[in-house]
């Protein structure tokens, strides 16, 4: 470690980072526009300036992102000399800037706008003509680009060169006639696409699916885990008006996903928007299923849980760890072995995030001594079954609904999960919380913990599952005193 | 008083002065024959090179030695290493190192291959702009002949030393790796990180031409030519308003007077001299009094300007700066690779600027706003010194011919045009 002081404070800096790390981590907030740490730094759009000075040398102004730290060096980040340059650099990049803010979906969270508004001055000194650009580019089916808005950071270039290994887009044209491009006007592929919106400073690169929807400011965001594959990226689930999940964005974690997350993971919200959910029960009746409160319905659950011998329980594999604890002790208590749904692995795994296998926590279930087995296996299995007690969102969907409605009306279904199942043999439906609604913990595929966290409010009469299980439990010991007594 | 012994140019009159046959018939080769027979170590010739006080002469005249000596011992670093030779003089009003290219190629070879034995080199390329064909085929010719030879290639002269040149068209250190020619920011340097990731040196052409004479006839000698700071002699480009422009050889230190009235004949059609411009079109503008500068790096230096490739350019009394500085500006602006904010930018806005006052349209306040512009381009702004190049003009005008800009804003129009003139500004890609 290199001993360097900035702003007064003697700071241990990593020698092999450059300056700007450093100030951040000690948490001097210089702008950035060109830097990210996740990418190579190239040292263009000169933003980071800040005041050095090394030994006997007068003081000078460098970036801080292409400058290397070195013993001893006396780093003041509020110059007045390094306010000038900020201010002037700013003054060139919003130049020719639309400033069409007011309907940039970027506007709360651009680094143009919080920088100007931190070091800029209040008026533009230019009278000439602002580029007239293309302002709504397609790069493909998940971005669109504003050539106007965009500052030529060159984050995006690096995004493919750096992190996917591809390069899909280059600077196009010199000078002020420099514009993002993707090569010979291809659209762009993969499945990382959706980093561009993230890592774009300003409001040139937005998600086609994020345009016009929400300010961002009016977004709750909270912090969880992507439930899309065992990977378990950290992620920002981003709510508008407690309601609708907006997007999800990746949060940084050094262990697991960095900065990034896969437009599988990135789009998958709309799940937890899907209308039609499960509120309290539902009680097999002669018109059909008939509404019930909840505790009528877990009585229910519990009389058949009790009276029959052949027993089944089944767990979804996005079971947190608490929830999954809780059904190995029901499952326990009727003496079955607990085993989740394993869905098969798909096309989605590459060298970068997507592990294929689509169980968020399929590791954490499998310490906690459950049982993968395909859908098709369970359902032979359940065929045979006096009763089966199936837990957990995305249950009902796992199983598939042509194996459930193929189940003779002798297994007694139970099931808890965030929407309907149809099948004959179905008796009691409860509804659960996803994973947006609800606080937990997955292990991904490499043993790291993750938390999901509770976003939004979960439907009427809906409560946390491992309350419910629980309260089963309950019932199964309540039936076994009354037999002991 | 004797006149200054001429090297440089040596040869270049000479019929077929680009061939093999001539260039040998005149000194050609001796050089490196001296090095490699005479029992030279690397480190000597860095040393001769060193002593000569040979300062680049690419524009910004670091000592060459000094530059050779950056690059790592190979004992401690074997990694390769090359020598990047720069052949793509672009700046307006430079086009020295092209008659060296065009005739006298088989002298940078001779000099290429001395500096790669210092340096211990044993690739170098040859980066020659698109634009120039001839340079190009001629040194493209003479390789293979030196090649043919035995001047280029394994064990030259039955010694240990080998090296390969290779010509290229396009870019610098990018643009030779098959990159867009964007310049990389400093550190890490070329000494050390360069060409693919290797030690590299930049050397450019005329540089290279004056070490195999350094060689011959030793450092003393060059250091009797030119100032004390400034050894050697030098090729000045004079264009503009002169009665015979072209390349001249010169000692460093001739004052310029005597380089306009001696070699160019003076200002053209007899008319006086309003406005100079020393070394290619980044090193400004001097007002027409200050004709008496010597051509040096120190005595520029003072006067607030630069020696830069010393392209002289000469505007008479007729001209109108602000035309001129617009053309400069256009070119800044058209060049900018467009990496930093302040170059891409800038460059343009002052393109812009200058374009209006040109046209009539200025205001008195756009006359600060350019030095403040400039003073947000530069100096050190930026990756490179292009922000720089326009900036140090964009200064030169504001300070020297200011009265002109504002009789440009306050007639609204050019005063240097003729009433049934339409505007000469010249059209912008923006226009």
């Amino acid at each position: 470690m290199t001993k360097i002081i900035i702003d007064g404070q003697e700071v241990e800096a990593d020698p092999h980072k450059p300056l700007i790390h450093a100030c951040h981590g000690h948490g001097s907030d210089v702008p950035m526009y060109c830097y990210h740490p996740g990418l190579t730094p190239v040292g263009s759009c000169r933003i980071c300036q800040v005041e050095v000075q090394q030994g006997e040398m007068p003081p000078r102004v460098v970036v801080a992102c292409r400058t290397p730290v070195s013993e001893g060096m006396v780093v003041n980040t509020d110059a007045a000399g390094a306010h000038e340059a900020r201010r002037q650099c700013l003054e060139f990049l919003l130049k020719n800037h639309p400033l069409d803010c007011p309907i940039c979906d970027k506007a709360g969270e651009c680094d143009l706008q919080d920088f100007s508004f931190a070091e800029g001055q209040g008026e533009g000194r230019s009278v000439e003509p602002r580029r007239k650009l293309e302002k709504r580019k397609s790069l493909g089916d998940v971005i669109v680009l504003d050539q106007e808005r965009c500052i030529l950071c060159s984050r995006c270039v690096r995004f493919f060169e750096d992190v996917t290994h591809k390069a899909q887009l280059t600077v196009a044209g010199m000078g002020a006639r420099s514009v993002i491009s993707t090569f010979a006007d291809r659209p762009l592929t993969g499945n990382y696409q959706g980093n561009l919106a993230d890592i774009c400073p300003v409001g040139a690169l937005t998600l086609k699916k994020f345009r016009f929807q929400a300010r961002v400011w009016n977004l709750h965001k909270s912090f969880s885990t992507c439930g899309e594959c065992s990977r378990g990226c950290s992620i920002s689930v981003e709510v508008l008006r407690r309601r609708e999940v907006k997007r999800l964005r990746p949060r940084y974690n050094p262990e697991v996903n960095r900065w990034w997350m896969c437009d599988t993971g990135r789009f998958s919200f709309d799940r937890f928007n899907r209308a039609g959910r499960l509120g309290a029960g539902l009680l097999a009746g002669r018109r059909g299923m008939e509404a019930v409160d909840r505790e009528r319905a877990l009585d229910e659950v519990g009389d058949i849980l009790r009276v029959h011998a052949h027993n089944e329980v089944i767990a979804s594999p996005w079971l947190t760890q608490e929830e999954g604890q809780e059904l190995a002790r029901l499952a326990q208590r009727l003496g079955v072995e607990p085993c989740f749904v394993s869905p098969p692995a798909n096309d989605l795994e590459d060298d970068l995030l997507h592990t294929g296998d689509p169980s968020p926590n399929r590791r954490g279930l499998e310490e906690l001594g459950f049982v993968g087995r395909t859908a098709r296996e369970l359902i032979e299995t359940l065929a045979q079954r006096e009763s089966a007690l199936l837990v957990g969102e995305r249950i009902g969907e796992l199983l598939g609904a042509e194996g459930l409605a193929s189940l003779p009306r002798s297994v007694r279904l139970m099931a808890i999960d965030t929407h309907p199942i149809e099948a004959p043999a179905l008796r009691v439906l409860l509804g659960t919380p996803d994973a947006s609604e609800r606080e937990g913990t997955w292990v991904n595929v490499d043993g790291h913990v993750g938390r999901i966290a509770s976003a939004k409010p979960a439907p009427e009469g809906v409560r946390v599952l491992c309350r419910d299980l629980v309260d089963l439990i309950e019932r199964l010991e309540g039936q076994g005193q009354e037999t002991l007594s | 008083m004797k006149s200054p012994e001429l090297y440089l140019l040596s040869r270049t009159n000479r019929p077929d002065s680009h061939t093999l046959d001539v260039f040998r018939r005149h000194e050609g080769y001796q050089a490196l024959e001296r090095v490699l027979k005479g029992g030279f170590s690397p480190q000597e010739v860095i040393g001769m090179v060193k002593d000569s006080g040979l300062r680049g002469r690419g524009g910004a005249g670091f000592p060459t030695g000094l530059k050779w000596s950056f690059m790592p011992d190979p004992e401690k670093d074997p990694r390769p290493r090359y020598l990047a030779v720069n052949a793509d003089e672009s700046e307006p009003g430079t086009c020295k190192d092209r008659v060296l290219l065009e005739k006298d190629p088989h002298g940078l070879i001779e000099g290429i291959l001395i500096a790669c034995y210092a340096m211990q080199v044993k690739t170098a390329y040859v980066y020659v702009r698109g634009e120039y064909r001839l340079p190009h085929d001629r040194v493209a010719k003479a390789l293979a002949e030196a090649r043919a030879a035995g001047w280029v290639g394994e064990n030259i002269l039955d010694s240990d030393f080998s090296c390969e040149i290779c010509g290229e068209e396009t870019g610098l250190m990018e643009s030779l790796e098959g990159k867009r020619g964007h310049p990389r920011p400093k550190p890490p340097f070329p000494a050390g990180f360069g060409l693919w990731g290797q030690p590299t040196t930049v050397n450019n052409v005329e540089t290279l031409h004056n070490v195999p004479f350094i060689i011959l006839r030793g450092a003393e000698w060059y250091r009797s030519m030119g100032t004390e700071k400034s050894p050697g002699n030098i090729l000045v480009g004079i264009s503009g308003h002169v009665e015979r422009p072209g390349v001249y050889e010169v000692p460093l230190g001739t004052s310029a007077q005597k380089i306009l009235e001696d070699h160019a004949g003076g200002v053209w059609k007899g008319r006086k001299l309003k406005a100079w411009i020393p070394g290619g079109s980044s090193t400004g503008f001097l007002p027409g009094s200050q004709i008496g500068l010597s051509m040096d790096h120190d005595s520029l230096k003072e006067a607030g300007s630069m020696l830069g490739t010393a392209a002289m350019i000469m505007l008479d009394e007729t001209a109108c700066v602000v035309r001129a500085m617009q053309v400069m500006a256009r070119f800044y602006d058209h060049e900018s690779c467009g990496q930093c904010s302040q170059c891409r930018e800038g460059t343009e806005w002052l393109s812009q600027i200058f374009r209006r006052i040109e046209c009539g349209d200025g205001r008195v306040e756009d006359i600060d706003l350019l030095t403040s512009l400039a003073n947000g381009m530069a100096p050190g702004k930026t990756i490179c010194a292009l922000a720089d190049a326009a900036a140090i003009p964009t200064h030169s005008v504001v300070r020297h011919f200011r009265a002109e800009l504002e009789a440009h804003v306050e007639q609204g129009r050019c005063p240097y045009l003729s009433n049934d003139q339409p505007s000469q500004a010249t059209v912008g890609a923006h226009a």
